[in-house]
């Protein structure tokens, strides 16, 4: 016993505070194989009768499933009527598009199976998105996923039109809306007072181009543009300081220090690909003794200061403080203000200021779009100053800068209707309804309006409040263009004929402007050809030539030459009062701004940070709740600007003390069946002056309780796991040799430094050892410096291995299905706020002494003669001894026919009532659903186990055309989903017995180590320890700022919390 | 002794009136060597019954569905001698090797036959654009991933799988196409290899091949294995191990 408590006050890294906490409860909790798991919920009665009742139907299925034994329904082959030139069919194709997001476009890659889009990716040329140039590119999260969004078969199929009389609306058609509008509109040529449109951001220079004629038409007609989402406090900041809009672009690749003041450049920046792939750059050099640092100082717990190297944990009061310390610090003329900072602050500063100065102009400081004005102005003139600008700070001119902010635009707009000032709105996509600041009012102002029409992807919470519901062709659908951060200009290239027969903004635009070019490609061409394209008769061969690699090469914008003023900065914003605490909005990792809300694959990853799945959650520190007593679980209540919300709390180390984080995007009520009643919704309680953060915020608690899922204690090592590796590894407190990391000057010292806790591995063998005479052996790497925990692999590998989606409730069971895991590790004291975050990829790590091999009785899984670990799903029998006797825990069983299921109804009697659906009735999968699937990998069935097969279809696929055309395979030509969507290439899969590949390389890296290497399973993937580039002289104990914060209260006054940042 | 006194007391006790006691009539005696038999009858039969009965000879074997236009392999690849690539072009690129698009029907039959009334379903695709919708004869498991192109670019003939082709008038399924079926190739793939340029060539006898001819051999195996063995390290097909591993054909 004694030596268990020892263990309770020295985990060093651990996942969650329940681990942390190592209560009887909680060890039970881990001991269990499914904790949420209630059987009597299946079998009501265990009684003699009930158990009988279920072995009957067990049986009866058992005949059924004996049809199995004949020949398979007759299939049919439907060729061509006449082939596309060059098409093979049964061959997948790729096409470069790019989609928008918050009025950024992004490069991507489609993959094309048949005429059927099923896999988006990075597009390696696009200058957003390639990861390695000209060979790899990474898109994120979203813009993955946002292929399902395309097969949802809830996505709106209709127009619907609607009267005050009849709320859900009588279906209607094209026809009847093209008639009325012909007449509504035609009435309104050369007038249009009255007339408003709202749009979603945008850079398209099609829609930029149609709204320009459309205003030629309507010259009364008023455009306002609205993202819930949005960044204008850097934009109302390049306006102030260089009086004119511009953008900044930073080249992360060249900086070597970065300073961000909650800017999450990694993880919700629009450019944040770019940006992920630039730094991991930077990062990589680590090996040859230089390393990027970046500093961060923020207000919510972010991707960006996971990897920073020196992180201060504040409230958003102190961001705009700390811009002026480090503007005044570095000499920029006319800003005082280093006087109101507390020591923690006071080292961050003097050490971000000392080194932007020694940078000689190698430095970026960035502001994140919380940010007050004044804080983004100061940032504009500190990189000036540090010479910055030109060299790792670019200027360019917003592409869509002329335009009032969003926040302004919406409350001028919703003011008019209110007013009864509009009498037509026409909505381009968003969601005001559900996502307008509060004070705007704007469902009730739309209630005023004559008529409205909103063009949007589902039926929604705006929708059900217009006159007209008009569906909108998804972007893999419809013919568009945009521009990237960079303002680099490329041309949205549909895939597939509108599934519901939507139309795309542009179109409806020249319906409504009564345009004589109406189709979506025609739109675009012309635009093109006016604005890009000018050569004139070579324009189809240079047009051709953009759709071809996605981009109009050359096209970002040039660099424009202005010196920032700072003038007139507004009075140092005031600290929350006492006792009171900031709530921050957040985008969200799930489902953006709430229009993912319908989309399993989104819902089902895993927050980077609280690992939570299917929910938002009020994120708070663990000394607010330690102060509060409130539990991850707890609703409480979030009063100010005299409004409430309740929120489940999530309580997140490493969140600043007296800062409640939530995330916008949940609480929908017309998202769809996947989307709807989750989580919190944020909008209601947000308002236009300050769109992200609301002040003087009481938290109570309501005494309910609300069940969040969180993934952060799955696949853990339980306690006789633990006592197992101490014997093995020795010592105590090893946890850390699951991950591991030193600090850079420690590995430019000692390159074994990551690795001095281990003892070495037994090698004993109990089978005599596998021998491969066969060309390849496949492995892997995988790099703990550059990793993110961005989940773009993680909804590659979904997409690309035709991953089924569990729900909230069997997520609660811990029967999610990915095949990669981001294992996030905190190391330090749990109510330190500068703590450590290590993310970990776990996947199946093809163990040459695989301890799931050894136990199947079926041969089920087993090694082939490359090394990899196979799954034979059509052997297995659903013993799950494997996944038993996995010591890394990447293998998942299929216990349900969940492609078969909905996401959200999955409890009660579910399997004697569903019974091999997939099998028995083929239509059980939606039909649309169904084409996303990857025709490469086979769609596992109930009762199977299923693992990472390191994309053996992509080998094979690349092997059989290399070896068609009489060649060998080349190092970098098999690329795993996973390794594609990284955006810092932190997995990378190779031939280990081609000795040059970069796998070798990788895995002979001094960082390299093999992950319970100790067992001896001889795993193929290595993962690569982790770097810190930190001053150790420097270090304050993370102990003491701990112990700081103890004495205080939450945001108790000016200064606030001496915060210390942890140097080491 | 208590026990027996126990049972004797129960023996003795008076039936009561409504549970007289049964006897088994004489031919029961008979039924337990009746159900033995039965039991271990069942255990040879059901067994054998599946393992013949359903068995992938037994089912797949000889399938031949009707077609929508009654196309016969014999007339256009037996007596016209078409190649088997101008109608499936992809065969040597994809793993499927496709059916012709309409539009090779009508290469020739905009003028040839072209008022048969059989043709007339070709003829309607053509103009209205739909594909013509043909029975799949040739079947695999969804988990099973052939690939024709890495078969046709290493020797493996169209009639090693398919058969004589140009003898059908109605295509049907020669080989089982099981699993065991397909491993006794991937095992010994020599016996069914031939030279790149005959793998279209339906009427290929070993006995063709110029190394054959040189000594003179005859006999049909004798010559398969003398010129399966020489074209298999030509073609550098991989060994047994490699061969038969799981992932060549499963995903």
């Amino acid at each position: 016993m004694s030596q268990v408590d020892h263990h309770q006050s020295g985990i060093s890294y651990w996942r969650g505070l329940e681990q942390l906490s190592d209560t009887p409860q909680v060890r039970e909790l881990l001991a269990q194989e499914f904790p949420g798991y209630d059987p009597t919920s299946v079998v009501a009665d265990p009684g003699r009768r009930q158990f009988l009742k279920i072995m009957g139907a067990s049986m009866a299925l058992a005949g059924l499933t004996l049809t199995g034994c004949r020949r398979w329904p007759q299939e049919h082959l439907a060729p061509y009527s006449a082939n596309p030139s060059g098409h093979v069919p049964g061959f997948p194709e790729q096409y470069a598009t790019a989609w928008e997001l918050g009025g950024v476009a992004h490069g991507l890659l489609v993959t094309s199976y048949d005429g059927r889009p099923i896999k988006i990716e990075g597009n390696p040329s696009h200058p957003s998105s390639w990861t390695i140039k000209g060979k790899q590119g990474s898109a994120d999260a979203f813009a993955q996923a946002s292929i399902l969004e395309m097969y949802d078969p809830e996505r709106s199929r209709l127009v619907i039109e609607r009267t005050a009389a009849d709320k859900r609306g009588k279906n209607s058609d094209w026809e009847k809306f093209d008639e009325f509008a012909t007449v509504h509109f035609g009435r309104m040529k050369g007038q249009g007072g009255g007339f408003a449109i709202l749009s979603e951001a945008t850079s398209s220079p099609s829609v930029l181009d149609m709204r320009k004629r459309l205003l030629a038409v309507f010259p009364q007609a008023k455009w306002y543009e609205y993202e819930p989402l949005t960044r204008d406090a850097e934009l109302e900041a390049s306006r102030q300081a260089f009086g004119k809009a511009l953008r900044p672009v930073y080249g992360l690749d060249k900086a070597k220090v970065i300073v961000s003041l909650d800017a999450d450049l990694l993880g919700t920046h629009p450019n944040h690909v770019r940006y992920a792939a630039d730094w991991s750059e930077g990062r990589r050099s680590g090996d040859r003794g230089e390393m990027n640092r970046v500093y961060c100082a923020e207000t919510c717990f972010s991707i960006t200061g996971t990897v920073a190297d020196v992180r201060l944990a504040v409230d958003p009061a102190r961001i705009d403080m700390l811009a002026r310390a480090l503007a005044s610090k570095l000499g920029v003329a006319g800003v005082s203000g280093q006087e109101n900072l507390s020591a923690g602050e006071q080292k961050f500063i003097e050490a971000a200021a000392g080194e932007l100065n020694a940078s000689g102009g190698s430095g970026v400081v960035a502001v994140g779009h919380a940010a007050p004005v004044a804080a983004h102005v100061l940032a504009f003139a500190i990189n000036q100053q540090i010479g910055a600008v030109g060299k790792t700070v670019t200027l360019i001119d917003d592409p869509a800068g002329d335009r009032p902010t969003h926040v302004a635009a919406i409350t001028g707009l919703a003011k008019d209707m209110a007013g009864g000032k509009i009498n037509t709105l026409l909505i381009l996509g968003g969601n005001p309804a559900y996502d307008a600041p509060l004070d705007a009012d704007f469902a009730n102002a739309l209630g005023k309006v004559a008529v409205s029409i909103h063009l949007a992807t589902y039926d929604d919470e705006t929708s059900r409040l217009c006159k007209w519901h008009l569906p909108r062709a998804h972007y893999l659908e419809a013919w568009g263009d945009g521009r990237s951060w960079d303002g680099t200009a490329g041309v949205v290239q549909p895939l597939i004929e509108p599934l519901f027969g939507g139309k795309s903004a542009i179109e409806v635009l020249a319906m409504l402007s009564a345009d004589k070019v109406t189709a979506g490609d025609q739109i675009v061409r012309r635009t093109w050809r006016e604005q890009f394209i000018k050569g004139g008769g070579n324009f189809e061969r240079q047009y051709r030539k953009v759709l071809e690699v996605g981009f109009l090469e050359g096209s970002q914008s040039k660099p424009v030459q202005a010196q920032p003023k700072v003038a007139n900065l507004p009075p140092a914003e005031a600290a929350a009062p006492a006792g009171t605490f900031f709530l921050k909005f957040e985008p969200d990792a799930h489902v953006y701004d709430g229009r993912f809300a319908n989309n399993g694959w989104l819902q089902e990853t895993h927050e980077p940070l609280s690992k939570l799945v299917w929910d938002n959650a009020a994120v708070m520190s663990v000394k607010d709740a330690n102060t509060l007593g409130i539990e991850t679980g707890d609703v409480i209540k979030l009063e100010g600007n005299n409004r409430w919300i309740e929120a489940a709390a999530y309580v997140l180390p490493g969140q600043p003390v007296g800062v409640i984080g939530l995330s916008l995007g949940y609480g929908r009520t017309a998202a769809g069946p996947v989307g709807d009643k989750l989580g919190f919704n944020g909008y209601t309680m947000r308002t236009s002056d300050r769109p992200w953060i609301v002040g003087g915020v009481k938290v109570s608690k309501t005494g309910q309780d609300y069940r969040l899922v969180t993934a952060s204690l799955h696949h853990l090592i339980d306690r006789i796991g633990m006592n197992g590796r101490e014997q093995r590894v020795g010592g105590k407190n090893q946890t850390g040799v699951i991950v591991r990391e030193a600090s850079l000057s420690e590995f430019k010292k000692d390159p074994s430094a990551p690795h001095e806790k281990t003892q070495g591995r037994s090698s004993l063998q109990l089978f005599d050892p596998l021998r491969y005479n066969g060309p390849h052996a496949w492995g892997m790497a995988v790099d703990l410096n550059t990793c993110i925990g961005c989940n773009a692999c993680v909804v590659a590998c979904q997409a690309e291995n035709n991953i089924p989606v569990v729900g909230k409730d069997q997520a609660f069971n811990h029967r999610e299905m990915h095949w990669i895991r981001i294992d996030r590790y905190f190391k330090g004291a749990s109510d330190d706020p500068q703590i450590d975050v290590i993310h970990q990829p776990m996947l199946c790590v093809h163990c040459e002494n695989a301890p799931c091999e050894q136990v199947c009785p079926v041969a089920a899984t087993m090694h082939d003669t490359e090394g990899l670990n196979v799954m034979v799903y059509n052997r297995c029998i659903g013993t799950r001894y494997c996944s038993n006797n996995c010591p890394y825990k990447v293998r998942r069983f299929n216990y349900f026919d969940w492609h078969a299921k909905p996401p959200r109804k999955s409890t009660g009697v579910l399997w004697p009532g569903m019974p091999d659906s997939q099998q028995l009735d083929p239509k059980s999968i939606d039909p649309i659903r169904r084409m996303q699937f990857n025709p490469e990998v086979t769609v596992r069935m109930r009762g199977v186990m299923e693992k990472c097969t390191y994309c053996t279809q992509r080998i094979q696929r690349t092997k059989i055309a290399r070896r068609n055309a009489g060649e060998d395979v080349r190092d970098g030509d098999i690329i795993t989903a996973c390794q594609q969507a990284c955006p810092t290439q932190a997995i990378v899969f190779g031939d280990l017995r081609d000795r040059s590949s970069r796998v070798v390389a990788l895995q002979n890296n001094p960082r390299s180590y093999d992950v319970l290497g100790e067992l001896n399973t001889r795993p193929r993937t290595r993962h690569l320890a982790k770097l810190r580039n930190r001053d150790e002289a420097q270090s304050a104990p993370s102990g003491q700022a701990a112990a700081e914060h103890h004495a205080q209260g939450p945001s108790s006054s000016s200064p606030s919390p001496s915060q210390s940042p942890t140097l080491g | 002794m208590s026990e027996s006194a126990d049972a004797a007391a129960a023996a003795s006790t008076p039936p009561t009136a409504s549970a007289k006691r049964f006897i088994f009539p004489r031919w029961a005696n008979y039924a337990l060597p009746a159900i033995a038999v039965g039991v271990l009858g069942g255990l040879v039969y059901v067994p054998v019954a599946i393992g013949l009965g359903f068995s992938p000879k037994a089912l797949a074997v000889g399938y031949a569905p009707q077609q929508p236009v009654p196309y016969s392999h014999a007339l256009h690849a037996g007596k016209l001698g078409i190649d088997c690539r101008y109608c499936h072009t992809t065969v040597e690129k994809a793993p499927f090797a496709a059916l012709p698009p309409t539009q090779i029907c009508m290469n020739c039959h905009t003028a040839i036959h072209n008022t048969s009334p059989r043709l007339e379903p070709i003829r309607q695709s053509w103009a209205t654009g739909k594909p013509m919708e043909w029975v799949k004869v040739h079947d695999l498991p969804d988990y099973v991933y052939f690939n024709h192109s890495a078969h046709v670019n290493h020797g493996v003939g169209c009639a090693s799988c398919h058969g004589r082709i140009d003898h059908m008038d109605v295509v049907e399924q020669v080989a089982p196409l099981s699993m065991g079926w397909c491993l006794d190739c991937h095992r010994a793939p020599e016996n069914n290899l031939r030279p790149k340029d005959q793998v279209t060539n339906l009427a290929w006898r070993p006995t063709d091949h110029p190394l054959a001819k040189e000594r003179n051999i005859t006999d049909v195996a004798k010559a398969q294995e003398l010129v399966g063995n020489e074209l298999k390290k030509q073609y550098g097909i991989r060994d047994q191990a490699y061969m038969t591993s799981c992932f060549t054909c499963h995903r």
